[in-house]
């Protein structure tokens, strides 16, 4: 039993140092500044590149897949059968 | 100071193109803008009309095919108001399973609908902030859907985060043509939460939460027997992570989406698309996965076995536990004059066989299996900005 706890505790501690590490990453990346965001601006970048592509398909998952939701809100609902 | 009068002049030249491209990210696909701009309206409109094809299929049957033409605007109104909408009409025809996939069909019980769909969004621009208020309406021979939403973005003083929050309610009215579901009725609503964070020059990641509750006519009136639940609440948690190579000129888009709601299922999406550009041509390969697990109420074959009085019970593959896939490519082109084309083909197939990832429901063997689902889809679409 203790080595078993022994362990969970080194991973316990691995996983927080792992954690504090991402976080004082996280936290330390520079501001990006607006004259650095050209390729943010690329249409590729964008989250929504083509609107009617995106509808379609997610109508035809629907009608396919149980799963639903993440995108947004508003959507107009179907029977879908 | 001449540093400082470059930056000055530098942020005057690129705020309106580069402002925020994390704000217009953050609502919904289904309602998304389709600009980068975020505190003033789009400077520009775009026309699109696309062709879309569908076509499912098991071994040994055909199942349903759609063909759908639609339509979309942006239209700005002024500097701090735009509209956007969209029009679709879907034909469908051809066979739904009764049960598992035994198909209607064979029993003379093909479906021939026509459904015609459309929203309009009207959005309202603040400096760092943006409102949005929807009506989405869509009519089939069985089935009204009328949908009121809105939503609201807003940024950090230096643009690179956006906070998102959005609601919508939905009324749906089912009278289903064999007459099993009389004057039928369901309500939803949704809520989102999400924040996209600028992470470096060439990375932007988005992270949404939607909750949806909904209560009232779940069952299918197409399926030999089907007894759901009465309500059903879903959550989704989505991320996305998209990463520009400059060297390649090309763009890598990351998703993973998952999913629990109270039938019982979970499910796990993952996506993969790579944008590579050459010039005014651009191709893009992409591959999804999607898996999930069993309702608690689906039962397997053979049918109806499992099925009690008083009891949920559904035979419907699509509450079954399966995983499939979509391997897909595009092509785009844009010419001068503010005119651009796009084609796109995809195909999927869904296996019992193929869920991973969630637990297989169903007394943890996962489903049985039935015929898989293939299915391709088309896409062929123009649009102009002016």
């Amino acid at each position: 039993m203790i080595p078993d706890m022994k362990s969970k505790a080194r991973l316990v501690r691995s996983v927080l140092a792992l954690a504090m590490t991402v976080v004082a990453t996280g936290c330390s990346l520079q501001p990006v500044q607006p004259w650095e965001k050209g390729d943010l601006a690329k249409p590729a970048m964008s989250f929504s590149i083509d609107p009617l592509d995106d509808r379609f398909t997610q109508r035809i998952y629907n009608s396919k897949e149980n799963a639903s939701g993440g995108y947004g809100v508003g959507g107009g609902g179907c029977g879908c059968n | 100071m001449v540093s400082g009068v470059a930056a000055v002049a530098a942020t005057r030249l690129l705020s309106a193109a580069l402002a925020l491209p994390g704000l217009a990210a953050g609502v919904a696909a289904t309602v998304a803008p389709t600009f980068v701009h975020a505190e003033t309206a789009p400077e520009t409109g775009t026309i699109d009309f696309k062709y879309l094809y569908y076509h499912d299929y098991q071994p040994g049957g055909s199942r349903m095919r759609i063909s759908a033409p639609s339509l979309h605007l942006l239209l700005p109104i002024s500097a701090t108001w735009a509209l956007e909408g969209t029009l679709v009409v879907d034909a469908i025809s051809g066979a739904s399973p009764l049960y598992h996939d035994t198909l209607s069909g064979a029993s003379k019980l093909g479906v021939n609908d026509l459904r015609k769909a459309g929203d309009l969004k009207l959005m309202r621009y603040f400096d760092r902030a943006a409102v949005g208020f929807g009506f989405a309406y869509s009519t089939e021979h069985d089935y009204v859907s009328r949908t009121l939403s809105t939503d609201a973005r807003v940024s950090t003083p230096d643009n690179n985060t956006t906070f998102a929050l959005g609601v919508g309610h939905s009324s749906d009215d089912i009278d289903s043509v064999n007459r099993v579901a009389r004057g039928k009725s369901k309500r939803t609503t949704d809520w989102m939460i999400g924040v996209t964070q600028v992470l470096t020059p060439s990375d932007i990641v988005q992270s949404n939460i939607t909750y949806s509750s909904g209560s009232g006519y779940y069952d299918d009136p197409y399926k030999a027997v089907d007894i759901r639940p009465g309500s059903r609440e879903q959550t989704a948690w989505l991320t996305r992570w998209n990463h520009h190579l400059p060297s390649l000129d090309a763009t890598l888009r990351l998703s993973a989406r998952y999913y629990r709601d109270t039938f019982g299922i979970r499910a796990a999406t993952l996506g993969a698309e790579w944008v590579q550009s050459y010039g005014a041509w651009s191709l893009t390969p992409s591959f999804r996965y999607y898996t999930q697990s069993a309702a608690d109420f689906y039962h397997g074959p053979p049918f109806p076995i499992g099925f009690a009085f008083g009891k949920p019970y559904s035979a419907d593959q699509r509450l079954s536990a399966f995983g499939a896939i979509t391997p897909g490519i595009k092509l785009a082109r844009s010419f001068t004059g503010g005119w651009h084309v796009d084609v796109k083909a995809e195909y999927y197939e869904q296996r019992n066989d193929w869920r991973r990832l969630v637990d297989a429901g169903d007394g943890g063997k996962g489903s049985a299996d039935l015929k898989p689902v293939k299915a391709q889809f088309y896409q062929f679409g123009i649009g102009k900005d002016f």
